[in-house]
């Protein structure tokens, strides 16, 4: 971990200077390591730096409570009472300047399309796998690759119609990919609501930055997920499938039906008759076209997937098979972005687009591989080890961080099942300034961009940063007591038309 | 075009917003009668009839029952139930109500659910109720003139309408029908009690003066045509709503409507000397379950219709 030791009595209490804030050996979003500002940091350094306690304590009160008023708010289920709760945002916004953007965008395009592409193929005709890129057994063993799914027609190729990866900052300063998430991925309404809140607490710096909007989100998505819709289907039917008000990401699926304006349902409006899907309305049954599902695959349709699941409709699936209606994200996505999947994506790329990857993966041990496996187990210090099949911040043993107990009892763990482990090396989020309890200190981050693909990839110039709040720890999750904060990318200096005074400093 | 399920959850929005200002309103009037030299006892009694828990009027105190009309979350029939139900049907339909109406009603539970509820209502409970009432004022403000005035805003204010009709005439029922276990309201300070529970001491005396006599309360809660919460008002209300729906959706929806304009006309043309003869008892009995007609034709047209009568051919 951090070499550099601090404790919280090091740092002066604000208004902030260069000397208050102590990043550790993590590259810095605003810092360099010899202590200056980053030039695209320097408007929001500026606004800081004149700030005082008292005013930036005061923004994030306002901040907060704005959020809990609209009620953005995610359901924490403990082991003895579920809980609403606001989800911890910091005000200082995390920026990005364009020309790292672009290449982050080029990166995540060419990685969307490539597991698209493999998509396709395993659930085609497996060319891939015939030609030894990928273990034939890592794929179709998967417990998320859905047999269901093999030669069903899936428009432009396009599985994966909203994809969040993550992303983070190493040591060096360059961005890799640490996860895909091609199932439900979700944030993207904290990724808006946050923006809204950063316009209203740096209107100035807002301004004077010259950000790219993410506001066109809403409209991107429904475009998206109406170009799935088969051509003769005109003005198709959209909408948005929510397992219902106790998820915990309810927010997010009310809040994105109400921005495109279509019908928020659950499993119990369905209806499906002789392959085709309506929703029962006040005036009767209505045909749906186009179903974002915020449902897991297993459960969509209890006739093929989990029988004992309430929250979709018996049929959807055939009515699917059928053509009769499209769900996005296609059934069995999940296949690609498997944690022991995620070490050939490089290859991957490799293989159908002939490039190599823009955005580097994060170097992955398989336990699969019997030395492997024996490598990890000897360094279980040193490694993150993650459950291939769990995600959320769950199953999950950070090396470094981990008691000698812990260790052992992982390590038993992986060798009763070793196909279920991966390990990478620990590594140094970047981190960026947040307010925590009065100061401005350091804290890690990620990046969570959002693709869409559908006739069209799209890009959203903006991402969620999510922020490990407690001091020191690597793990974002939001179940895991982390936060975030907005992502500021900035636009290009001649792109950008009232001259947005950052283009003095390059 | 809106989901059966979400116009059931907007229909339930308005009921429970309705029983949640009916039961401040009862709480503080009825805090504020024992105030008096005079006795409130017949206020008490009024109010806990009028919610079904009628007792003895000696077991408990008038502030403790008052206390946990409001924030007793064991009982469904408290405020701070009704708000929480009002509030997780708005959250089932949130992408149907504006959020402006929304932080309203989310800001008015976050309140009333707050560790700090109890001292304020105890240190306050006053103006803790009169905050709750105008907080649901607003509420209604923000939906009437954020919301559009379609199928949505109108379940909603359905759901407002017939809750009222049933609360209105279950608080008269309470106070003028004839019962053999008590005799009608006579008491003045009672009668005040009664048009303060009914939000309706102020447009009264603009009409009858302050001569405050039952005949006249009756006659304007039950006929009056401008009165917002007299029943002719707001079954004048159901049933133009549900005209609207059926004119939008055709044949099979116009059942509601009719047993909604039968029983307007039901009272449009009745008036009070009529009631004095046979007592009010009797009409007051048929609003309810005409109410409760009213409320199953709804569900049986708009909400849980068999499905094959609606399946495509």
């Amino acid at each position: 971990m951090a070499a550099k030791t601090q404790t919280l009595d090091d740092a002066p209490t604000l208004p902030m200077t260069e000397a208050a804030y102590l990043p550790g050996v993590a590259y810095d979003e605003m810092f360099t390591p010899d202590g200056e500002v980053r030039p695209h940091y320097d408007p929001l350094h500026g606004r800081m730096s004149t700030l005082g306690a008292e005013e930036l304590a005061g923004r994030q009160r306002t901040l907060e409570r704005s959020f809990l008023l609209q009620g953005i708010t995610f359901t924490v289920y403990g082991a003895e009472n579920t809980t609403e709760r606001v989800m911890p945002t910091d005000l200082f916004p995390r920026i990005i300047p364009a020309d790292e953007w672009k290449r982050i965008e080029l990166g995540l395009a060419q990685r969307l399309q490539a597991l698209n592409l493999f998509l396709a193929d395993i659930y085609g005709d497996q060319q891939i796998l015939m030609d030894g890129v990928v273990p034939r057994e890592l794929v179709l063993g998967a417990p998320s690759y859905r047999r269901e799914m093999q030669h069903v027609y899936v428009p432009h190729k396009a599985y994966a119609n909203v994809c969040g990866s993550d992303l983070i900052r190493c040591q060096d300063g360059q961005f890799a990919v640490l996860e895909d998430n091609l199932r439900v991925p979700s944030g993207v309404s904290y990724m808006l609501a946050n923006r809204d809140a950063a316009k209203r607490t740096f209107p100035g710096t807002y301004r004077a930055a010259g950000v790219r909007p993410v506001e066109r989100y809403p409209d991107l998505l429904l475009s998206t997920l109406k170009s799935m819709a088969a051509d003769w289907r005109n003005d198709p039917q959209v909408v948005v499938l929510t397992p219902g008000v106790y998820n915990s990401a309810y927010y997010e699926h009310a809040y994105l039906a109400r921005l495109m304006g279509v019908p928020l349902v659950e499993g119990r409006d369905l209806v499906v008759h002789e392959n085709m899907v309506y929703m029962r309305t006040t005036t009767g049954l209505r045909r749906i076209d186009v179903i974002y599902r915020r449902v897991d695959d297993d459960f969509i349709d209890p006739l093929t997937f989990r029988r004992d699941s309430s929250l979709g409709a018996a049929g959807l699936f055939n009515a699917y098979r059928a053509g009769n209606v499209v769900i996005c994200n296609a059934p069995g996505t999940g296949v690609a972005d498997d944690k022991a999947v995620y070490a050939y994506v490089p290859d991957i790329i490799r293989y159908y687009l002939g490039e190599d990857a823009i955005l580097p993966n994060i170097e992955t041990f398989l336990c699969r591989e019997k030395r492997q496996m024996g490598h990890v187990l000897e360094n279980l210090d040193k490694y993150v080890v993650k459950a291939v099949g769990a995600s959320g911040g769950y199953g999950m043993l950070v090396g470094p961080h981990a008691s000698q107990k812990e260790r052992d009892d992982f390590a038993e763990a992986i060798k009763a099942d070793p196909d279920n482990y991966i390990a990478q090396p620990t590594i140094q989020l970047s981190t960026a300034p947040c307010l925590v309890d009065g100061r401005i200190e350091p804290r890690h981050v990620d990046l969570r961009p959002f693709i869409l693909s559908g006739e069209k990839t799209i890009v959203t110039p903006g991402a969620l940063t999510r922020v490990a709040l407690k001091r020191g720890s690597l793990v974002v999750n939001s179940s895991q007591g982390g936060g975030s904060k907005d992502t500021w990318v900035l636009a290009e200096e001649n792109g950008h038309a009232n001259g947005n005074g950052n283009g003095g400093h390059r | 075009m809106m989901l059966a399920r979400v116009a059931d959850s907007l229909y339930w929005l308005g009921r429970y917003i309705e029983r949640a200002e009916h039961l401040s309103r009862l709480s503080s009037v009825m805090l504020n009668a024992t105030l008096d030299q005079t006795d409130g006892a017949q206020a008490v009694w009024i109010a806990m009839a009028a919610v079904g828990e009628p007792g003895d009027g000696t077991d408990v105190s008038s502030f403790d029952a008052a206390q946990a009309l409001v924030l007793d979350r064991g009982d469904p029939n408290s405020v701070v139930s009704s708000l929480a139900r009002a509030r997780e049907n708005a959250r089932q339909v949130r992408d149907q109500i504006t959020t402006e109406t929304w932080e309203r009603l989310n800001l008015l539970y976050l309140k009333v659910t707050d560790a700090k509820a109890g001292k304020e209502f105890s240190d306050g409970s006053a103006i803790f109720l009169h905050d709750v009432i105008a907080d649901l004022h607003l509420f209604k403000g923000a939906a009437d003139t954020t919301m559009s005035h379609g199928e949505s805003w109108r379940f909603m204010m359905l759901g407002i309408y017939m809750e009222r009709a049933q609360l209105v005439s279950r608080l008269l029922e309470v106070c003028f029908a004839e019962s053999p276990t008590h005799g009608q309201v006579d008491d003045h300070v009672a009668l005040v009690s009664v048009l303060r529970m009914a939000c309706a001491l102020e447009p009264y005396l603009r009409v009858y003066t302050a001569e405050i006599e039952p005949r006249h309360i009756l006659e304007f809660l039950v006929f009056d045509e401008d009165f917002p919460r007299s029943i002719r008002f707001a079954t004048a209300q159901i049933e133009q709503h549900l005209s609207a729906m059926a004119r939008a959706g055709g044949g099979e929806r116009a059942a509601p409507e009719r047993l909604a304009g039968r029983l307007k006309a039901r009272l449009q043309f009745a008036d009070v000397d009529e009631l004095e003869a046979v007592g009010a008892g009797p009409l007051l009995t048929t609003v309810v379950n005409e109410c409760a007609r009213i409320h199953e034709a709804i569900y049986e047209t708009f909400v849980a219709y068999p499905l094959e009568m609606r399946l495509p051919a």
